[in-house]
């Protein structure tokens, strides 16, 4: 071949059109689009997250997590992940406006994240659902701890409306929506016994009866099928995916899920010396990676950002241009576009 | 074929006997020296870089299956040590020595002597900077989320102040150049030179600067990992492979016709491909479409390519028996066509369906930057070491281990992660699995990963040994070239 200037322009040639076709042209196509809401102009999803998630997600980069989690549905008609439960419908690129970097990954050593702050109980009414009326005891404690860790309502659920004010009044609306929505469970006496629990060592009252009636109020069908999938969930542990199971799970992922090959992120957590009452928020773990008598387990500010990011990945909210599997809260506008 | 008509000659370096009338001889000498001091230096950073990149392999390779060994410690969590190693070898291991080699190709070939090689030498030390300072970010939990990007952008900005110097100083070898005709291998580099500086530049204006919304983050991510390979790693393969091909036994290229249509089809269709590696996810399905189809594509220049080799060799195929250079570029340029048919195979939309999220793509990546990518640079390094130190390589047992251990355990590790990746694959896909199934199904599989680490290890701890006696002018002092079967008795053996 002759001639340096042909091969040169040759060369950028090629790579511009490239650069072009796969960048550029992309980016006009869906680089810019805002986020969707129903006519009034409410209801716009996605939603910016909070302070802490968005710290959070700092952490689950850092620590590379996208190196073993998707945070990606792929269509039903193409592959299972649907059928897993682990969403209601096919990802979009509106799902991810907000998220920088964008975290989709490319491996599933591990689950697929986009909704798993979506397979979160359902504040309160979880607690007596894995513990049974026998274990009502430590229900609420787990329950407080939750609603600590979690001071940012997840961006898909808005915050409470309307918060009964006083602790009784509060918790006993949630049994109700239990019966209703889950048969699998006799909550009845757990009801009884836990408000007084709460009150007995509800140090931040205030923050616990006010997540729960707004948790309560979306029905939540992704629950019931990741709690029958995790198998180990047998005894007397956490809600799966609640704030306090994260928590276990990243510190000790062996005491969750048996055979699990997931790293622990003990350096996510302090242990300290318990002085005077023991924290709210410190993990119960037994077992191997329990704390010695006398010391506490406690997530650094790290830790509850991370469990934070976590809660709030929830790809649920219908989207005019997805198909949903299953209709989720407002039905009807994402059933008649399809 | 008898091994004693085989045109073994002794290469013309400074040790064979130069005569006064020879002046291409002298002219290849001069050249060679001034390259000896950057492309050395290139070399050493490349395997000092290497074997770091091997240590951490290990601990990424084991904690996949012992994943409580070392995980207290913040930065050696698997999450971080596993984009220190993708970045150590990317970055520190191959493009130090892709540079290193192009450098002294570009000199032979454009029959210049390299003018101020100090400032290459700089650049080479502030490229170690820039690796350097971004493994140390990542470790210390800086990276950026961005596959083959985890670098902060200040390392980034060290990288692409070292690469202006290095290119610069390499392009301009073109302004001295003589002779009118510019070979394969120049076009292949100085794409490459070219390439790289855009690809790495627009990925960070994108990323970082002017970010670009939601999932185009992934999509210019993508965009640049696969012309990283493909642009800069495979074009800079590539061309040393029609250098070296040829060289070896002594013989032109099959068809320059040939080469010329493999050329810009590569650079068509390989620059078009990235997307297949995000089979279904959320983008317009276009893109992905439009990759797949280059990769389909890409097999026309596959094709040109392997054929123009093979024809070359017609009938030489028995040198690979002694020249080391031969068997590693030979082996490379093979699994190059394999690699490229195992990219089409798993950016099909039927197969990416089983084979998207498992261990597959790690085997896709190993296959290009290991199987081809590296092997030729190995074969590149025992063909150039020799004529800028004046010594020929020391053990031809050596060689044949570092090649035995490097070709078992590269070909074991794609096996293994790719048979795991079948049956992790199947078990993701059926829902009435749980997902731990799929944990299961690969777990013998990682262990076996591991165990074709331990046979990389070795090959690379015994090559960096032998670089070293280089190195230290330990070679022999010989006119022949070592050859790995010796072809008559004297001057071949060991112990000298």
């Amino acid at each position: 071949m002759k001639g340096f200037v042909p091969l040169v322009l040759g060369i950028f040639g090629m790579l511009a059109f490239s650069w072009t076709g796969l960048t550029l042209v992309p980016s006009m196509q869906i680089g810019h689009i805002d986020p969707q809401m129903d006519e009034d102009g409410n209801d716009a999803y996605p939603a910016p997250r909070s302070g802490m998630a968005e710290r959070g997600r700092r952490v689950y980069v850092s620590n590379g997590c996208v190196y073993c989690h998707s945070q990606q549905i792929r269509p039903d008609y193409l592959a299972s992940d649907v059928d897993r439960k682990w969403g209601q419908r096919r990802s979009a690129p509106r799902d991810y406006l907000f998220d920088r970097p964008v975290l989709l990954g490319k491996m599933r050593m591990g689950p697929d994240l986009s909704n798993v702050g979506k397979r979160a109980p359902v504040e309160d009414e979880n607690a007596p659902a894995s513990n049974g009326p026998a274990a009502a005891s430590p229900a609420p404690q787990g329950n407080i701890a939750n609603a600590n860790t979690q001071p940012a309502p997840p961006a898909g659920k808005p915050p409470a409306p309307a918060a009964a004010p006083s602790p009784p009044a509060a918790s006993s609306p949630a049994a109700p929506a239990n019966v209703a929505k889950s048969n699998s469970q006799s909550s009845q006496p757990a009801t009884s016994t836990a408000p007084p629990a709460a009150v007995a060592n509800a140090a931040p009252a205030a923050a616990s009866p006010s997540a729960s009636p707004a948790a309560a109020q979306p029905a939540n069908p992704a629950v019931a099928a990741a709690t029958s999938a995790d198998t180990s969930q047998g005894d007397a542990g956490p809600p799966p995916y609640s704030a306090v199971w994260h928590h276990q799970h990243l510190y000790a992922p062996r005491s969750v899920t048996q055979d699990s090959n997931m790293p622990a992120f003990r350096f996510l957590y302090s242990k300290r010396r318990i002085e005077g009452e023991p924290a709210a928020d410190a993990l119960k773990i037994s077992g191997d990676a329990a704390a010695p008598s006398g010391y506490e387990i406690v997530p650094t500010y790290d830790a509850q950002c991370l469990v934070a990011y976590l809660m709030s990945l929830d790809q649920s909210h219908p989207l005019k241009e997805v198909k949903s599997d299953t209709p989720v809260s407002p039905p009807a506008p994402a059933k008649a576009v399809k | 074929m008898d091994a004693t008509e085989i045109p073994l000659k002794a290469p013309p370096t400074m040790t064979s006997d130069v005569r006064a009338n020879d002046v291409e001889h002298v002219e290849r000498a001069l050249i060679d020296a001034s390259t000896r001091v950057p492309v050395l230096m290139f070399y050493t950073s490349a395997i000092v870089w290497l074997l770091l990149g091997t240590l951490v392999a290990g601990l990424v390779s084991w904690k996949m299956h012992a994943p409580d060994w070392l995980a207290n410690c913040s930065w050696l969590t698997w999450g971080r040590v596993r984009p220190a190693h993708t970045n150590i070898m990317v970055y520190g291991w191959g493009c130090m020595v892709g540079m290193g080699t192009a450098i002294w190709l570009m000199a032979r070939l454009c029959r210049t002597t390299l003018r101020h090689p100090l400032l290459l030498v700089a650049g080479a030390a502030l490229w170690n900077l820039g690796v350097l300072l971004g493994v140390g970010s990542v470790l210390a939990g800086e990276s950026t989320g961005y596959q083959w990007l985890e670098f902060p952008p200040y390392a980034a900005l060290v990288l692409f102040i070292a690469y202006t110097i290095i290119m610069s100083w390499a392009v301009l070898m073109f302004r001295f150049r003589r002779g009118d005709q510019i070979y394969i291998t120049q076009w292949y580099l100085l794409g490459a030179f070219l390439w790289f500086p855009w690809m790495f530049a627009a990925a960070h204006v994108m990323l970082f600067i002017t970010p670009v919304q939601g999932v185009m983050q992934s999509a210019v991510n993508w965009w640049f990992a696969n012309n990283l390979m493909f642009l800069w790693f495979g074009a800079i393969g590539l061309g040393t492979a029609y250098y070296m091909i040829p060289k070896v036994i002594g013989r032109p290229v099959y068809s320059y016709h040939l080469a010329a249509i493999g050329f810009w089809t590569y650079a068509l269709f390989a620059s078009w491909t990235g997307m297949q590696r995000l089979v279904d996810a959320p983008f317009p399905a276009w893109m992905i479409t439009a990759s797949i189809a280059a990769a389909i594509l890409s097999i026309i220049p596959v094709a040109t390519v392997a054929v123009n080799h093979h024809m070359t060799m017609r009938g030489y195929f028995s040198l690979m028996r002694y020249s080391p250079t031969l068997r590693f570029t030979v082996f490379g340029a093979f699994s190059y066509t394999v690699f490229s048919l195992f990219g089409v195979f798993i950016s099909l939309r039927s197969i990416a369906r089983y084979l998207q999220f498992t261990q597959a793509s790690v085997a896709y990546s190993h296959m290009g930057l290991y199987a081809f990518y590296t092997m030729i640079m190995f074969g590149s390094m025992y063909y150039i070491v020799p004529r800028i130190v004046g010594r020929e390589w020391r053990s031809s047992s050596l060689i044949k281990t570092h090649f035995w251990m490097s070709a078992y355990g590269i070909g074991l590790m794609s096996m293994m992660l790719i048979a795991g990746a079948m049956f992790e694959g199947t078990a993701l896909n059926d829902p009435t699995k749980e997902f731990v199934q799929s944990v299961y199904a690969i777990q013998p599989f990682i262990v076996g990963r591991s165990v074709s680490g331990i046979l990389l290890t070795i090959a690379h701890f015994v090559f960096a040994y032998h670089f070293v006696l280089m190195l230290l002018g330990l070679g022999r002092t010989s006119t022949l070239p070592t050859f790995l079967n010796p072809v008559s008795a004297e001057g071949s053996e060991d112990g000298h």
